[in-house]
């Protein structure tokens, strides 16, 4: 087994969405903190797996993105007392390692929830595309560091509505994933998501909307905590974890709605719903559309 | 050739350990969760994840529904998987309610300590806050220099070159137990056969040949093998450079811990020092175990072997020297390196001992100066091909049983045998001829009947 020079690492992007946490919670039907602790038996059993296994764990709230771990200093170097005992020679991230990583994600936690929201925090959706791009550099980062060959995940729990405003950035994190060969898993516990079925599909990751909440920890533990590479070749999840129609379409670029049929750009493949004459992302001026021509199809109009 | 190779040094990993031993001591060494994970990290990569998803279900699953977690592709590791979780009695077969199909389902001890784990309950008994800061606290350089001085004091006892014999009577009793020493008359202990295959072996291969030795021993001396297992387990999780306490523990835990602290294997400031700190021996001690041979390279190679068959062992090592002067000649030696020779006689000599060229041959590689490792292949192939062809030069003779028919009264009688046994060998001049295991009977069974005849 080639298992010996491959590492794997996993990211976890945890959505701490207060808008819709606050719901749930008013309604009396999840608690955040029940979650975290599923979340935690969850990060250990993958580190159980295997003594040479890596993790992060991001939460994406409405308008940032913390590390919960491995705890980052605001200048984004990771704190010593962490990088220390990670010692070649002995590879003792063990045992005191799950009370470590337990403490952290804890207190990194406690501080967030501490320091309360603003009036710009209130917000229905999360930075999800702004966290996804965070661990895509923290896994880029630990391929620099790391000898061998690492193997990463990305693993979304979203709670929150989409917003069809993080469209752009959410693709570009897809391709980027996809050229890195990162594997994109989601575990929604909202309603479904059309970005992150787009995500999963491109990357070959998992998608799984949650149905009953009481059982998160199962979940975890039966879909999510396999790798990508053992799915391929030899675990069987459900069929119905994995969704048949993938919503495919594009937001377009003024009112950040899903179009169907809509103008694109010859310059910069924006896409508008309506056609405007100067193109908002590159201001390349068109010709209005001939009064004539009706059928209003796809329409390319050179500079 | 059949009396060398069962002379072969096996190294069984942990997980064979593990499954000779009986269910009830296994049941009771899981009741500690630095055992179950230790365990459950020797599992089969399949077995893990099956674990993992049932960890938290408490009713048993059918066979049938198991096999379907699985691609039809994947099915004999399946089988694997479940096999060695059934010898670990990681996994228990049991029957569903109202059915006769056998289910499975987790080991409740196991369940209940790896829960424990993963929640993370285990923290207060592992402590040293009550006996305050240590004045003489290590760093992981020291430890890990301590840890290799003191396994080198072990090998170097059984070399027999060490004049200062640091090692206690108990550990030298050891190593005639485990067969890696041997007394002899008048000059008193000698290394074995499988001693100098040892030596040839990589640290943490040696160590954990030594401690599984060390736990069969201790077994026949009445010790509590569960309480010492227990704690191999707790060490090889525990992190290096922080100290454990002593109090509370077991008495034979103690004797063990005396015993490790003399391989290296924990370092412990003075006997009655209420605290110790395990070494990077204790930590692989159980991660390392079933690592193949192949991967180790050390990092501080000092060989270089020419292609002249000269040998430049850059080392200060009495160790080494023994080591290497097990199968080269010694030409010249200066403070800082010396010169050997792989010679016919020398390799010949390793040989009779009962090492084989593949281990010499992983020795050169595995110590490899940084010099050499840049060519590709490190060793050059003239050498390494003589090597093999001088040890091979010791396998011309296969030994098989015979019977030896001899003092036949007359040259017809033995004319007449030969004849008919004609795969036998024959000294026709004076009439002996030696007949196989296998042909004796019937050759018998005809001298008889020819015997009645005549």
């Amino acid at each position: 087994m080639a298992e010996e020079l491959e590492r794997q690492l996993l990211v976890v992007i945890f959505d701490v969405n207060p808008v819709w946490w606050g719901i749930k919670s008013l309604q009396g039907q999840a608690q955040i903190t029940k979650y975290l602790d599923c979340l935690r038996v969850f990060v250990n059993s993958y580190l159980l797996l295997h003594f040479d296994n890596h993790l992060a764990i991001i939460a994406s709230h409405s308008t940032k993105s913390v590390f919960l771990y491995p705890p980052m200093k605001e200048t984004g170097v990771i704190e010593p007392e962490e990088t220390a005992p990670t010692d070649k020679v002995g590879n003792d991230r063990r045992y005191g390692h799950f009370a470590r990583v337990d403490n952290t994600v804890t207190d990194k936690f406690k501080e967030l929830m501490r320091e309360g929201c603003e009036e710009s925090d209130i917000r229905r959706d999360s930075v999800i595309a702004g966290s996804m791009a965070t661990a895509l550099c923290c896994i880029h980062r630990m391929q620099n560091e790391l000898p061998g060959k690492l193997n990463s995940r990305i693993l979304v729990i979203k709670a929150a509505d989409d917003a069809a405003s993080q469209y752009m950035s959410f693709m570009n994190i897809i391709f980027a994933a996809q050229k890195e060969r990162v594997v994109i898993d989601a575990c929604i516990l909202g309603h479904n998501s059309g970005l992150l079925q787009q995500a999963c599909d491109m990357t070959n990751g998992l998608y799984l909307q949650i149905p009953n909440q009481d059982v998160f920890l199962q979940y975890l533990l039966t879909a999510f905590l396999t790798e990508a590479e053992l799915r391929k070749h030899s675990i069987v999840l459900s069929q119905s974890t994995r969704p048949r129609e993938v919503d495919y379409r594009a937001a377009c670029f003024c009112h950040r709605s899903l179009v169907d049929i809509g103008f694109v750009c010859s310059v910069c493949l924006s896409i508008f719903c309506q056609f405007s004459p100067i193109c908002s992302t590159c201001e390349t001026a068109f010709k209005p559309p001939p009064m004539a021509a009706k059928t209003r199809k796809k329409r390319k109009t050179p500079a | 050739m059949e009396h060398l190779q069962t002379l072969k040094l096996k190294c069984l990993s942990l997980q064979d350990y593990l499954k000779g031993l009986p269910p009830v001591i296994l049941d009771s060494l899981y009741d500690h969760p630095a055992t179950c994970m230790g365990v459950f990290r020797e599992l089969p990569e399949l077995a893990r994840y099956h674990t993992m998803r049932i960890l938290y279900v408490e009713q048993p699953i059918s066979k049938a529904a198991a096999a379907a977690w699985v691609k039809i592709a994947a099915k004999p590791d399946h089988e694997i998987a479940v096999k060695s979780m059934l010898d670990l009695r990681v996994w228990i077969e049991t029957s569903l309610q109202g059915s006769d199909s056998t289910a499975y389902t987790v080991n409740s001890v196991f369940r209940r300590n790896l829960q424990k784990a993963l929640v993370g309950e285990n923290d207060p008994v592992l402590s040293t806050s009550h006996l305050g800061s240590d004045k003489h606290a290590k760093n992981t350089e020291s430890l890990s220099n301590y840890a290799d001085e003191r396994w080198e004091a072990v090998l170097l006892h059984m070399v027999g070159s060490d004049n200062k014999s640091t090692i206690s009577q108990d550990l030298k009793e050891l190593m005639l137990q485990a067969g890696l020493m041997k007394q002899e008359h008048g000059t008193g202990k000698v290394i074995t056969a499988k001693g100098f295959q040892f030596l040839l072996l990589d640290n943490a291969t040696q160590v954990w040949y030594f401690v599984r030795e060390y736990l069969d021993w201790i077994r026949g001396r009445g010790m509590n093998l569960v309480q010492i297992l227990r704690f191999i387990f707790e060490l090889s999780f525990s992190t290096l450079g922080t100290d454990l306490p002593t109090d509370e523990r077991d008495e034979h835990v103690l004797t063990c811990l005396q015993h490790f602290r003399e391989m290296g294997i924990i370092m412990q400031r003075k006997r009655k020092s209420r605290r110790f700190y395990p070494t990077h021996l204790a930590v692989d001690l159980v991660n390392k175990a079933n690592k193949p041979v192949s991967t180790v390279v050390n990092k501080h190679g000092f060989i270089v072997a020419e292609t002249n068959f000269r040998v430049c062992a850059y080392t200060e090592s009495d160790l080494h020297y023994s080591i290497l002067s097990l199968f080269c000649e010694m030409e010249y030696r200066f403070p800082n390196m010396c010169v050997l020779r792989l010679t016919r006689e020398s390799v010949q000599r390793a040989v009779v001992n009962g090492i084989t060229a593949d281990q010499i041959l992983h020795y050169i590689k595995a110590n490899a100066h940084a010099e050499m490792l840049k060519d590709d292949p490190i060793l050059a192939p003239t050498v390494a091909d003589q090597i093999r062809l001088w040890a091979m030069e010791r396998d011309r003779l296969t030994y098989r049983d015979g019977v030896l028919y001899n003092q036949f009264l007359a040259q017809k009688d033995f004319e007449v045998l030969r004849n008919y046994a004609q795969w036998g060998c024959f000294g026709s001049v004076v009439r002996y001829m030696v007949v196989t295991m296998e042909g004796h009977d019937q050759v018998k069974r005809y001298w008889k009947k020819i015997k009645k005849e005549s």
